[in-house]
């Protein structure tokens, strides 16, 4: 059977088997993680030439060996940020998306040591040392960013027990609505708590009690406690609209603590992106200072 | 009387559904429970809220059942009576109830609700943190702007708008803000300078310039001529050429710039002197590029430096110099007959002598004649009123009590001194006639008209080989008179190096000036290289006692002045001014 393939057919097999076990393969591993071979060769290089290198009276951004590491370091922080608009191209070409994001990364990671060498450990209250700790926020918001990718994802499907956000809500809705109609033999008190827990967003949660999590005092809990305290349940028709209710508060704190959960993990994927990118931006603010300034008063 | 019911619900696809009950009494409860006649399904709500009562000529009374109060046409009531045939809606919750009279005469009461909207399909974007935090493009925005401004705009902008660009200005003619610009401290000497970066960066984009360090450092010296700077560099690492290349691109002055030495951000403190590499850069095999070169090749001063070399006077009676090596064999010619050796001796008659007088120890020593300048760096001239005549007296006369003494260094003063002295024997001028009373020799008015001869020998023995000037000096005649060679001596005997005693002060004088061997006043006292060498080394030499760098002994920026005859260091015009040969010798 072997001759009815020529050997193109046979290689284009093989690449297609190559893309489809390439769709598997995480962005760190790309191609057997090439680029943090290179990254992590090109650190090692920078460190040793930095040792051996001998500069009068000592290093310092200013020497033949300092302006190199600052231009391959500027180049470096241009072609990385250059990744917020390749992304939104979807180009492909010989470098696809996923190679770029993992030569972002490692490339983005050999940084800290090419910038900090360029600095020669001569740092200060200035507009320099001002890019070098804004390109390290940069380069630490984009670890916490790797490292959360790795985790996170996991403990959100968990979460979702197989429901859609759409589920969620829907479920949450369904829920008030046969709150509503078990309070309506409630007496006044009990229905203001009622009604409090069914006014209660809780999408509204703002940034810290998103990290918060679930489990917070809320109006739906203040609701379920008063309902639940102090209380000797009879076959009364006034006590079983309350256990009916008590019932249907408890099934909304439990749907809440999942929504907020999920809340909870996203705010926590999401959060270093609003780190990394403004301060990109900032970055290459202040590189830009710090090249004009440095040739301004040259 | 009889309450019409009327309520309008809608399904869920929009349809109206309408149902009809009549309620008989003249009393309609409103409220929550379900034991109402109109019941209210609304939380909101008591569960008795309202109780309409019909009234005198069909006046419809609403009060509320309970302390609540109720809406009626957009007012909040606790109780209000209406006429129901004029219309009326009262709000409870979600719930209308629109009060109207049928043509029958009964009281109707149409009830409509609103749907309460139950979750909110666009909530799923409230998962998102994006729903919660402000974006990431606003904080960009106000990031870049904030950095550009503060650290790019205002400082390029106050510096191209002021009006007077002088170095130094203040107030409104300073550029703002550039202090974030500056990589590092200055060094102390600059530090007046620190917020004043127009004061050496003057120019956008032009590197410091020379001129602009020379405007300050006005009396600096140079170190060779800037083509032979050139000629004399050795080969360029090649990172360092490139750098050199992609500078003067960029407008750099080149290598033999002030800033290429003189680098400065470096912190507060002291400029760091230059490496020893930087002077053996060009001083290793410096023949090889500037064969003119009379410098021999150096580059560490334990391994690789020429032997010293020592600049004296080389005839005597010549203030001409030259310079000659120090092998421990030269010579000099200052003029002057001193044996160190016997000066220095414990048991001669000079130690005897010493001995005798009171400002003297048991011998003499180097400090009884060598004093030291006020730096403690150098020493003063040896002057012989104060060095040697305690021992080597002038006096050449006693009256009563005083005696008369010669003026050192003035040869016709001596001359005169001596043929004035009277008390010498002269030849009386008539013989066999003796002069009476106090005329005759040794009377009050005695006088001698003889030839003063015997003075005139007098100075003759002075001036001789064995006279007491010829102790010091070597006699001579000039334009037929006896007299003494000039004296040259030098203060410094180092062309392009500085030697510094004071640093020296432990050390015995001897272990580098060989005096108390010494029976020649030409022997000069000297250590060779190899003596420096018992305790100076390269600055490498970690094991030598004093690892020296090129800077310890060598000035890059001669300071020039040292070089004139007419330095600081010469001694006094006045001490000189008798000498017979030129007027500006060294003693």
């Amino acid at each position: 059977m072997a001759s009815l393939f020529s050997r193109r057919d046979g290689a284009a097999h093989a690449d297609i088997d190559k893309r489809r076990s390439a769709s598997h393969e995480s962005f760190l591993a790309h191609r057997a993680f090439f680029w943090a071979r290179v990254a992590g060769f090109m650190s090692l290089f920078v460190v040793l030439t930095y040792v051996l290198v001998d500069v009068e009276p000592r290093h310092n951004g200013g020497s033949w060996y300092g302006y190199t590491l600052g231009t391959l370091g500027a180049g470096l922080i241009v072609w990385l940020a250059w990744l917020g608009i390749r992304k939104r191209r979807p180009t492909p070409g010989s470098w696809s998306l996923k190679g770029w994001t993992s030569a972002h990364v490692y490339l983005g990671l050999s940084l800290v040591v090419i910038g900090t060498m360029h600095t020669g450990f001569q740092l200060g209250w200035n507009v320099h040392t001002l890019a070098w700790v804004l390109m390290m926020l940069v380069i630490l918001s984009g670890l916490y960013g790797i490292s959360v990718y790795a985790t996170l994802p996991q403990a959100l499907s968990e979460n979702r027990r197989e429901m859609t956000r759409e589920q969620m809500i829907e479920s949450l809705a369904t829920i008030d609505r046969q709150l509503e109609t078990a309070a309506q033999p409630l007496a006044r008190e009990d229905a203001d708590r009622v009604i409090a827990a069914l006014e209660q967003d809780v999408f509204a949660a703002g940034i810290l009690a998103r990290f918060r999590g679930p489990g917070s005092r809320d109006a739906t809990r203040r609701a379920l406690q008063h309902i639940s305290t102090d209380r000797a349940y009879d076959d009364g028709a006034d006590d079983l609209a309350q256990q009916k209710v008590r019932a249907l508060l408890g099934k909304r704190a439990g749907q809440i603590d999942q929504i907020r959960r999920q809340m909870q993990i996203k705010a926590l994927l999401e959060i270093w992106l609003y780190v990394h990118v403004p301060l990109t931006i900032a970055l290459l603010a202040a590189l830009t200072a710090h090249v004009v300034s440095v040739f301004y008063y040259w | 009387m009889t309450f019409l019911i009327r309520t309008i619900d809608q399904t869920a696809t929009g349809r109206e559904i309408v149902r009809e009950r009549e309620v008989e009494g003249d009393r309609l409860a409103i409220g929550r429970a379900t034991t109402n006649d109109v019941v209210v399904a609304d939380l909101s709500i008591e569960q008795h809220h309202v109780v309409a009562a019909l009234g005198e000529r069909g006046m419809l009374s609403l009060e509320a059942a309970g302390d609540r109060e109720f809406t009626f046409d957009g007012h909040r009531h606790r109780a209000v009576t209406i006429d129901p045939a004029k219309g009326g809606a009262l709000t409870l919750g979600l719930y209308t109830l629109t009060f109207g009279r049928e043509a029958d005469g009964r009281t109707l009461v149409t009830v409509t609700q609103e749907e309460r909207e139950f979750g909110n399909r666009d909530a799923v974007r409230g998962f998102d943190l994006a729903s919660a935090i402000p974006g990431k493009r606003a904080a960009a925005w106000i990031g870049l702007l904030l950095i550009l401004g503060a650290f790019l705009a205002v400082p390029i902008w106050s510096g191209l708008a002021r009006s007077d660009k002088q170095p130094g200005a203040n107030g409104p003619d300073r550029v703002a803000w550039d202090s974030s610009w500056s990589t590092g401290q200055l060094s102390l000497a600059h530090h007046s300078l620190e917020n004043n970066c127009e004061a050496c960066h003057v120019e956008p984009f032009v590197s410091v310039r020379d001129e602009t360090c020379l405007a300050c450092h006005r009396d600096i010296g140079d170190h060779a001529d800037r083509n032979d700077l050139a000629r004399a560099r050795g080969p360029m690492g090649t990172g360092e050429a490139l750098l050199w290349q992609v500078a003067e691109i960029f407008g750099k002055e080149g290598p033999e710039a002030c800033t290429t030495c003189h680098t400065e951000h470096e912190g507060a403190g002291r400029m760091e002197p230059a490496a020893q590499q930087f002077c053996s850069n060009c001083h290793a095999t410096m023949d090889t590029r500037l064969s003119d070169t009379a410098l021999g090749n150096a580059h560490d001063f334990g391994t690789a430096h020429p032997e010293l070399q020592a600049v004296v006077f080389a005839k005597v009676g010549s203030d001409k110099t030259r310079r000659v090596t120090l092998d421990g064999q030269a010579q000099e010619a200052s003029g002057l007959r001193f044996p160190h050796a016997m000066h220095l001796s414990e048991t001669n008659g000079v130690a005897r002598m010493a001995g005798n007088l009171p400002a003297y120890g048991e011998a003499l020593v180097c400090s009884d004649c060598h004093r030291r300048t006020a730096d403690r760096n150098g020493f003063l001239p040896v002057e012989m009123e104060s060095a040697c005549e305690d021992c080597h007296s002038l006096v050449y006369d006693k009256v009563g009590s005083t005696f008369r003494t010669l003026r050192h260094g003035d040869v016709a003063q001596m001359r005169a001194d001596l043929i004035a002295m009277d008390r010498a024997p002269r030849a009386p001028v008539t013989r066999g006639l003796r002069r009476p009373g106090e005329f005759k020799r040794g009377g009050r008015y005695f006088q001698d008209f003889g030839r003063p001869a015997r003075n005139y020998i007098g100075i003759a023995q002075a001036l001789s080989e064995d006279g007491v000037c010829g102790e010091c000096h070597i006699p001579t005649t000039s334009g037929g008179e006896a007299t003494v060679m000039p004296v040259f001596q030098r203060d410094h005997y180092f062309l392009n190096a500085r030697f510094d005693h004071e640093a020296h002060e432990q050390e015995d004088c001897t272990s580098c000036h060989a005096a108390d061997t010494s029976s020649k006043a030409t022997d000069l006292l000297l250590p060779t290289l190899a003596t420096c060498r018992e305790c100076h080394m390269g600055a490498p030499a970690a094991a030598a006692e004093v690892p020296s760098t090129c800077a310890m002994c060598h000035s890059y920026h001669p300071p020039d002045f040292r070089r004139r005859k007419d330095g600081p260091l010469s001694p006094k015009p006045g001490r000189i001014a008798g000498l017979p040969a030129p007027a500006r010798g060294r003693e």
